[in-house]
Order: structure tokens, then C-alpha cells, then sequence
């Protein structure tokens, strides 16, 4: 059984020994820089051009690479569809009776898939090569409430946990007799008394868990401390400082971009 | 010295109209291990919740009396001040960690990134907290990948290495095997002899007869019962309420109502005891 649903692959590279915030604001500005420049292939560019090496210097291209292809194919495929099939006026690229092509439906499907795919490939550089607990960490550093960086990383532990739990309850509830397979209305009949004790065992599991934390002073006013120290460096530091600026002159450059072209 | 004096304490939790606690008093002497004793819903939980204080910081409900924990008065103050002079551990290991961390080391050493421990001191006290629960070997494994009573004693060492001066134990072996449960009761004798006041409630008598100073009975919120494990555990008032009694006293009583224990002897609580009982008594 898996410790946890994060993607997070133990590594050694360059990329994983990066801050997490210095992962962060990178995948922020790549995100960016994917949807703002208002250029079909820019996204291409992007993912050809910097997030694929930097994965391949992270020894993390592989997965990236099977993440991003079993996500976006369902997306592309219907993005095609929709988008060449249904465009309207256009100009034709082939006609099959009455469904015709449009060459504008499918170059604006081009960008959506290319955007998605810079979406979903930053973001994969990011978690998968850092562990959720550093990025956390790092974030409560910053001013993240502690509460909203316990929550992330938790639910990432506990979601398995949660998934066998109600595993045994549908094994419990199967063994006294109740019938889980067959048609619409007989699984709709056992969902009941399979949801019920999983949400009040749950719940009384987050009560516990509650005092649990809070017995090891949890909501402390005074600051924390951290055991795992992240190691930072002032290359890194000025690196995030230029991707704040990066970042500041994509959004300027897309606003005068709109203003200039679209009236 | 008094370290936890209770004083007349009625609680209600909010959603029922019963009081859980009634008219408790007791007092507890630093250093001193007191058990807790009762049936379900005799109010055993409710208690150890008063003595640390989330009755009435967390649970809320009316509280009437008064609760007086290393000089504190848990009613005036936060219960931030009071999770540092008393530890609370309970029943479910897996709900004890607090699934933030990834190694059993990280997880102990969560209570004092919270308060604000220098980095140095923590590793020396978690590695102290993690050899005094034995489970140092443990230390790079994931929580989660542990058994029962390694999770248990993780969760004790997490509470341990916070230092307090009292340690409350809600049932802390009743999801262990007996493995598992003599890894932790060693733990907390160990705790116990080294001068923490340590408050256990817990089904298993053999163990309380074996360990503890003083055993209070609770039954439906009141105190019925009150005294050293050989008076409390062996009295009337336990039969009657229905209480589970040691195998070394059902033996005894039985073998007294045919004759094969001494009236002038008392029931024994231990298998020391049933052991030296029998053989004097058949001489």
C-alpha cells in the first residue's frame, strides 16, 4: 500500500535540491508565461523549450511525460472535436457532407491543448520533484497560516487511509449480506449504509485527531520552529526575484497586447 | 505536593442534558500513579478531558466545581498553557499522528516546532523521548508504516518529549495486543518511577494491581470507589457495580465460597498474592 497520494518522486537532482519556493515561483512564471503570450505555438515553445529540459535535468521526464500525456489526451481529443467541428464560419479543410473543418477551430484548439499541457507540466515539476512537506513548510515560513499548510499535507497522507477505510467497510457491510452489485437501484440502495459509518467514523476520527494535535500545542501563539532546515542561497533568492519581475512584465506585456489588438 | 486538585466537578457536555461528571473530588500527589477505573460511559474519558482541559476549552458543555492542574485553575486559563504541564495520550494510535509529518522522528519532534524549541534542543530531545519509548530504531520510518503498539509508543514519545509534569493516559493499550500493551505499560512504569505524576485509566487490573498507587472506580459520572489497587479492586462495591475484577480475585472469591480460602485473608490482586494465598491456605 502506498504511503501517500502525492506525486512526490525521492530524488537527488539539481531540480529537487532547488528551495521549494524557488520550484514554486518557477512553475508560477512558466504557467504564465504559457496562457499570456497570446502566440498558438508560445505554449509548445514553452514545454519544449523549458519545462522538458528542466524535467530531463530532474531525472523526472519520464513521469512527467506519462502524467501529462494520460491527462491532456481525454482534454485534446475533445477540444479537437468541439472546437474543429463546431467553429462556424471558417475556412474548410474538409468537408464530409454536412460536417466540414474549420482551419481556425483546429489552430484555436492547438493553443487550448498547448496551454493545458503547459499547465499541467509545470505544475508536475513542481510536485513531483518536491517533498509537500518542505513546499508546506516553506510556504508557513512566508506567512501562510499553519492551519491551511496542516490541511494540504495531511489530506495528501490521509487520503489512502480514508480509501481503505471505507474498503473494510464495504467488506464489513458485504459479509452481514448487503448487496453492492447489480443495477442502478440496488448499488444506490447500498451506498447508505456504506457512506454513513464511513462520515460518522470520520468524523469522530477529525475530533480525536483535533485534540490529538492541539495536546501537542498545535495552536501555540508564539512562532515555530522547524526541524528540517531548507536549504537556500542567495543565487536562489535572486533567481526568485527575477521570476517576480518576469512574472510582473508577462502580465504588463499581455495587458498592453490586449489593449493594442483586440479593439 | 498537590499537582491536581478536583473540586466538586459537575460537566454536561452541550449536546446531552446528563451530566457526565458529577460531583467529582479528588486530589493527586506529584509523583504518584493514579489509575482510573469504571464501565463504558462511567465518565473515565470525560475526566482525563477535565485534568487537560479540554473539558471545557474544547468540548465546551457547563462545567460547575473546579479543576486545579500545576497551579493552574483550568478555567482561567488557555489550553495552550495547559497541553504544556499535561500530556494527554489516548485509545486510537493511528488518530494520534498528525499525519503532517514523515518520519516517526519529524512526527515526535511536531510539539516542539510548535512551541518554538530551538532546532538543537529538539534532536537532542527527540532523540531522548525516542530511546525512553524504545523505538529510536524506528526513527526514519514513515508513522504509518508502523503496528499498533509501535504507533502507540510513538504517540507517547510525541507527548513525552514535550516534558510535562503530568501525563494522562486514556486507555492507552486497548488496541493492542498483549505485545503491544506490555511495550507501552512498560514505557509508562519507566515514567512513572522516574517521578512523573501519571494518570492511566485502564480495563486491565492485573496491570493497575501491579503498578499503581491508588485506584479511583468512576461509575455513571461519580467516584464510588477510592483507595490503594488492593482495597478498591478486591471491594464489594466493584462487584455490584459490575465491574470486571481480576482473575486472581474471581479465582479467590470462588475458591472462598468452597472453602479454599482463608475468610481472615484477603482477596488477592496480584498472582504474588493468589499464589502465596493458596499455598498457605491449604496448609
Amino acid at each position: 500500500m502506498t504511503a501517500s497520494i502525492s506525486l512526490y518522486i525521492a530524488g537527488d537532482s539539481g531540480l529537487h535540491r532547488l528551495h521549494p519556493l524557488t520550484k514554486l515561483t518557477l512553475t508560477l512564471t512558466i504557467l504564465l508565461g504559457g496562457f499570456a503570450i497570446p502566440y498558438t505555438w508560445a505554449s509548445y515553445a514553452i514545454f519544449l523549450g523549458i519545462v522538458l529540459p528542466i524535467a530531463i535535468w530532474g531525472g523526472i521526464w519520464k513521469q512527467m511525460l506519462r502524467s501529462v500525456w494520460k491527462i491532456v489526451l481525454p482534454f485534446a481529443i475533445s477540444i479537437f472535436l468541439i472546437q474543429s467541428l463546431f467553429w462556424g464560419e471558417g475556412t474548410a479543410l474538409f468537408a464530409f457532407g454536412p460536417l466540414s473543418i474549420e482551419k481556425e477551430g483546429v489552430i484555436f484548439a492547438m493553443g487550448s491543448v498547448g496551454r493545458i499541457i503547459v499547465v499541467i507540466s509545470s505544475f508536475l515539476l513542481l510536485t513531483l520533484a518536491t517533498r509537500p512537506d518542505s513546499l508546506m513548510n516553506a510556504l508557513t515560513k512566508i506567512g501562510v497560516p499553519a492551519g491551511i499548510t496542516y490541511i494540504v499535507v495531511t489530506t495528501i497522507q490521509i487520503v489512502p487511509r480514508f480509501q481503505a477505510k471505507a474498503a473494510s467497510i464495504i467488506d464489513a457491510q458485504r459479509s452481514r449480506g448487503l448487496i453492492t452489485e447489480g443495477n442502478l437501484l440496488k448499488r444506490t440502495r447500498a451506498l447508505v449504509p456504506l457512506v454513513m459509518p464511513l462520515v460518522l467514523s470520520s468524523l469522530v476520527d477529525v475530533e480525536e485527531r483535533a485534540i490529538a494535535i492541539e495536546a501537542r500545542a498545535f495552536n501555540s501563539p508564539g512562532s515555530k520552529t522547524s526541524l528540517n532546515v531548507i536549504p537556500d542561497t542567495s543565487t536562489q533568492r535572486i533567481a526568485r526575484w527575477i521570476m517576480f519581475l518576469l512574472i510582473v512584465l508577462i502580465i504588463g506585456y499581455r495587458i498592453w497586447w490586449s489593449l493594442t489588438f483586440t479593439n | 505536593m498537590v499537582v491536581i486538585d478536583v473540586h466538586e466537578l459537575t460537566y454536561t457536555y452541550p449536546t446531552t442534558n446528563v451530566a457526565a461528571l458529577n460531583d467529582v473530588s479528588l486530589q493527586v500527589t506529584e509523583g504518584e500513579f493514579l489509575a482510573i477505573i469504571g464501565n463504558n460511559g462511567a465518565g473515565k474519558s470525560t475526566l482525563c478531558y477535565a485534568l487537560s482541559g479540554f473539558v471545557p476549552h474544547f468540548f465546551k458543555g457547563t462545567m460547575r466545581g473546579r479543576v486545579q492542574v500545576a497551579g493552574m485553575d483550568t478555567q482561567n486559563v488557555t489550553l495552550n498553557d495547559l497541553v504544556l504541564k499535561v500530556g494527554l495520550a489516548f485509545q486510537n494510535p493511528f488518530n494520534q499522528i498528525s499525519g503532517a509529518k514523515y518520519t516517526v522522528f519529524e512526527e515526535v519532534a511536531f510539539g516542539l516546532e510548535n512551541t518554538g524549541v530551538p532546532r538543537e534542543q529538539m534532536v537532542e530531545r527527540v532523540e531522548r523521548a525516542l530511546r525512553l519509548t524504545g523505538i529510536d530504531e524506528l526513527a526514519e520510518r514513515s508513522p504509518y508504516s508502523l503496528s499498533g503498539g509501535q504507533q502507540q509508543r510513538v504517540a507517547l514519545a510525541s507527548i513525552l518529549v514535550m516534558e510535562p509534569q503530568v501525563l494522562v493516559l486514556d486507555e492507552p493499550t486497548s488496541q493492542l495486543d498483549p505485545v503491544g500493551s506490555r511495550e507501552v505499560f512498560q514505557v509508562i512504569k519507566e515514567m512513572s518511577d522516574s517521578g512523573m505524576t501519571v494518570i492511566l485509566v485502564e480495563h486491565k487490573v492485573e496491570w493497575i494491581a501491579e503498578f499503581a498507587d491508588r485506584v479511583v472506580a468512576l461509575h455513571d459520572g461519580r467516584i464510588i470507589a477510592q483507595g490503594t489497587p488492593a482495597e478498591v479492586l478486591t471491594s464489594a462495591t466493584l462487584a455490584e457495580h459490575g465491574f470486571g475484577l481480576s482473575r486472581y480475585t474471581t479465582t479467590a472469591r470462588e475458591a472462598l465460597k468452597r472453602g479454599l480460602w482463608l475468610v481472615e485473608r484477603r482477596l488477592p490482586t496480584t498472582l504474588q498474592e493468589a499464589a502465596d494465598g493458596f499455598s498457605r491456605g491449604k496448609a
